[in-house]
């Protein structure tokens, strides 16, 4: 599964990093943690300056995590026809 | 402050703003880091795919059909928890840039755009292959006029 080892890594750290990074993007490559950014473009850049096309995460040091809603896309009306 | 009138698409295409929605011309292309990387490297840049976007102020973050982020060969960067009706699931969140011809808005870099499966075709056959949502939005003026079939937006 993709990012499987970088998302462990985070679960993993998250405790410490709201403590220390809470609203920055973290880059996360395999269990190392690479350092934490202002904004997800510079997180991402220094991953692809580093690892190029390997996975890694960039996520947001958040205690609640985001949750996509779309409910008229997840009803499938985003292109019903009545 | 440059503004984007769909009045012509609405008039001159019958109306069409309730049966497909606003509906704006998008082109989505890797990412610049990505982009610099591989011509560092010399390897082939991807063609940018382009289709529509249907502005959705439901959703809050913009999604971007899979299909497009395969083309491009774009790894995703995080996963993203999602609602659905059978309970909650997961994305895949990808970086991306994103232009609108029309608003001449060129090379906008997205670092969280949800991938998911969305791809359709309108009446007129429009493909869709964005729902640019409210982490868009925010920089934009939209003004929806049902009454006459107009969307504007400006930004």
């Amino acid at each position: 599964m993709p990012l499987e080892k970088e998302l462990a890594t985070y679960a993993r750290m998250k405790a410490d990093l709201l403590k220390t990074h809470e609203g920055k993007f973290v880059l996360i490559h395999g269990e190392e943690f690479c350092g934490a950014y202002d904004t997800a473009e510079n997180a991402y850049a220094e991953g692809v300056k580093r690892f190029g096309q390997e996975p890694f995460l960039v996520r947001k040091v958040l205690a609640q995590e985001e949750i996509y809603r779309n409910q008229a896309l997840s009803l499938g009306l985003i292109h019903a026809r009545l | 402050m440059p503004v984007f009138n769909f009045y012509h698409w609405s008039k001159d295409h019958g109306y069409t703003l309730t049966g497909s929605g606003p509906l704006i011309s998008v082109e989505i292309s890797i990412p610049s880091a990505l982009k610099q990387h591989l011509a560092e490297k010399g390897l082939p840049i991807p063609a940018p795919q382009s289709g529509f976007a249907l502005i959705d102020t439901g959703a809050f973050a913009t999604a971007v059909d899979q299909t497009v982020f395969d083309a491009l060969g774009v790894a995703m960067i995080d996963k993203i928890k999602t609602s659905t009706p059978h309970g909650e699931a997961e994305s895949p969140v990808y970086p991306a840039t994103v232009s609108f011809p029309g608003l001449e808005l060129k090379e906008m870099p997205m670092e969280r755009i949800v991938g998911c499966n969305l791809k359709w075709q309108t009446m007129e056959g429009k493909e869709i292959i964005m729902l640019l949502g409210r982490d868009l939005l925010q920089y934009f003026l939209l003004v929806y006029n049902g009454k006459s079939a107009d969307v504007f937006l400006a930004y």
